[in-house]
């Protein structure tokens, strides 16, 4: 018999047990709704964790730091090997910083600003290296030559949020020994920092910035603790990473922090989660498919005869065979399209209601969340996740459907036609 | 010339729990294209074992089945299905139709499994209806067709694939007496005019005497064989 008969009498048999057969299919539809609606969630998730990584740390910069992160195992870089790391393939750009942890700042007052760490750099590299973050909310940004200026992290300049420490335009004193002695400078507040808000490793807030030039000048020495290195492709920060250890007489001594090896970790985990979840939606696709063979089977059962007459007139067991597993065929097909649809439906629904919840627990907050950078989840559509969804539901169809269309299709014809 | 059917001293035993019993106890006759032979017997007597025997329904437990040169039960149960399908036409005494298909979708289901072209198919449908006289009702399901129409419905599917024979076991057993005669000269009809071969099974003795030969069957054997007197 031809397929395209094999499948219209399928189809005819389908439609004339309605109420059965819209059963049946509801078990697919679930299941694939479920593994759809995980799968777009979990990629939207992951999509929305990941800009929120990149927000938090540049994924183009690794940072190089002489020794460990809890123990300077050598001394820090001079600027032969700060050229050096500038000449490696893949480096687009270096900004060496000078960290001067001991120094205090004060303002006109006499008051402490909350500068955590005073970084001495070169403003225009720093402006080319994090462009997003190292934006003035307030003044200009100096020329890097421009001596005895200062750039203050939004956090340095107030006390709390009511109480301002200092304004642009003003002077503020730094305090700090060097090889014993004290300096003492005075630095005028030519930018304040926007918020960098996100927590992360380049996050400024704390920070106060000073020209390399004025501290090299101070030290009388070039001394960097920090190397900032912008990377042209991200994902070939391992590389770039493993070039710049070369560049040292011994790797051992320096640490590198790659980003985007954080965010490859992170991806790893919510992929095993994903993974986690859709395994757990597979299971109820598995019990749809149970159910599927529960019918089809009494299905076989009360189309005994049926089967007896299609073989007394000469239908062959394949014939038979394929008839039914075309049934359970169908089932999968139109289940799992209808599955895809509703899948998807969910998941933008259940975003929508998400981010809605998400947006007035924010508000409840005493400081509520810029809107830019709230949490929303976005679905993702993913062709790939379809087509599995499809295949698996149509596979477990026809898994399923085997056992009771070869019951019917090794019926003995004779038999088949006495069942009473 | 040989016979288109010979049925080869066929015997039937039936397991019934531990029991055996014996349906055929050898069984040997021949039939002739173009005949149309009945087979007479008391119920119990073995006609209708008789019957799926000669059209490949049911395996014997000796003896051998030749349709057209072909010995049946040599062959698989697929090729065994062929040649119910192209060599045998099969008419139930409960009509035996899909209930949920049409008459026409009934009598179409031989030729779709024998993988006819839709065109060729509906032609062959058609033709087969009118023959039959059932073309205003082809849209009917069973159920909203009478015993008779059913029983015709049935001969225009048997017949559909164009088979050497006609099998039909007790063809009017479930019809009341003037409808069975009409079924009854509809067969003979089609045995005039296209040559048909049948084969019927029936304990009437009267159904049975308006066919060319007579097999009387008795607890498994052949008692007797009557022919009818040739026709001037």
């Amino acid at each position: 018999m031809k397929t395209s008969k094999i499948l219209a009498m399928a189809w005819e048999s389908m439609t004339q047990r309605k109420l059965r057969t819209s059963l049946t299919t509801l078990g697919v539809v679930i299941g694939v709704t479920a593994i759809i609606g995980l799968a777009s969630l979990g990629e939207g998730f992951r999509l929305g964790i990941r800009e929120r990584m990149q927000e938090g740390f540049e994924l183009d910069v690794l940072i190089v730091i002489p020794g460990s992160f809890t123990a300077a195992l050598r001394d820090p870089f001079t600027r032969q090997e700060v050229d050096s790391v500038r000449n490696v393939t893949g480096v687009e750009l270096v900004a060496p910083l000078i960290t001067l942890p001991d120094a205090k700042l004060n303002n006109q007052e006499s008051e402490k600003l909350n500068a955590f760490t005073v970084g001495a750099v070169n403003f225009s590299e720093m402006t080319q290296m994090v462009s997003d973050r190292f934006v003035p909310l307030e003044g200009e940004i100096p020329d890097s030559e421009e001596n005895d200026t200062i750039v203050l992290g939004y956090k340095t300049c107030f006390l709390n949020e009511t109480t301002r420490l200092v304004n642009v335009g003003e002077n503020v004193s730094m305090t700090m020994e060097v090889s014993g002695f004290p300096i003492n400078k005075t630095f005028k507040v030519s930018a304040i920092l926007v918020k960098s808000g996100t927590p992360g490793i380049t996050n400024f807030d704390y920070w106060a910035f000073i020209p390399s030039k004025t501290m090299i000048q101070l030290f009388g020495k070039e001394a960097y603790n920090i190397l900032l290195v912008k990377v042209s492709d991200p994902e070939k920060s391992d590389q770039v990473a493993d070039a710049i250890e070369d560049v040292f007489e011994n790797p051992y001594s320096i640490s590198i922090l790659v980003p985007i090896a954080f965010m490859r970790q992170v991806d790893r985990i919510l992929n095993f989660v994903q993974m986690f979840l859709m395994a757990i939606a597979s299971i109820s696709l598995l019990v749809a498919g149970v159910g599927i063979m529960n019918i089809m089977t009494v299905s076989v059962m009360e189309r005994t005869r049926e089967i007896g007459i299609l073989k007394a007139i000469g239908a062959k067991s394949r014939t038979v065979l394929v008839m039914f597993l075309s049934e359970a065929i169908l089932t999968g097909l139109i289940g799992g399209l209808i599955g895809v649809f509703t899948g998807y439906g969910s998941s933008y629904a259940l975003a929508y209601m998400f981010s809605s919840f998400m947006q007035l627990q924010q508000q409840d907050t005493l400081f509520p969340t810029p809107e830019q950078q709230r949490m929303t989840i976005n679905p993702v559509f993913s062709p790939e996740w379809t087509m599995v969804a499809l295949v698996f539901a149509i596979l477990v169809c026809i898994i399923f459907g085997l056992y009771p269309a070869r019951k019917a299709a090794k019926l003995d014809p004779l038999q088949a036609l006495r069942y009473e | 010339m040989c016979a288109l059917l010979e049925v080869k001293n066929v015997k039937k035993t039936y397991k019934m729990g531990k029991v055996l019993v014996p349906a055929l106890r050898g069984v040997t006759f021949n039939v002739e294209e173009g005949e149309f032979l009945a087979i007479l017997g008391p119920s119990g007597s073995g006609k209708s074992t008789l019957l799926h025997t000669m059209g490949g329904l049911d395996r014997p437990t000796e003896g051998e089945v030749f349709i057209d040169g072909i010995n049946l039960y040599k062959l698989s149960d697929n090729k065994l299905a062929e040649i119910r399908l192209h060599k045998v036409g099969f008419v139930f005494q409960f009509f035996n139709l899909l209930p949920r298909l049409t008459a026409l979708k009934n009598v179409e289901l031989p030729s779709a499994l024998a993988e006819d072209s839709e065109k060729e198919s509906m032609e062959k449908v058609k033709k087969i209806l009118n023959l039959v006289g059932l073309e205003e009702r082809s849209s009917h399901r069973p159920s909203e067709l009478s015993g008779g129409e059913q029983q015709r419905v049935a001969i225009a599917r048997a017949l559909i694939n164009n088979p050497k024979i006609i099998l039909a076991d007790e063809p009017t057993g479930n019809l009341d007496t003037k409808t069975g005669l009409e079924i009854i000269q509809l067969m003979k009809k089609l045995n005039k005019e296209k040559k048909q071969t049948f084969v019927i099974i029936t304990h009437d003795q009267n159904i049975a005497e308006t066919a060319n030969r007579i097999i009387y069957l008795k607890d498994g054997l052949i008692e007797g064989i009557k022919e009818a007197p040739k026709e001037e």
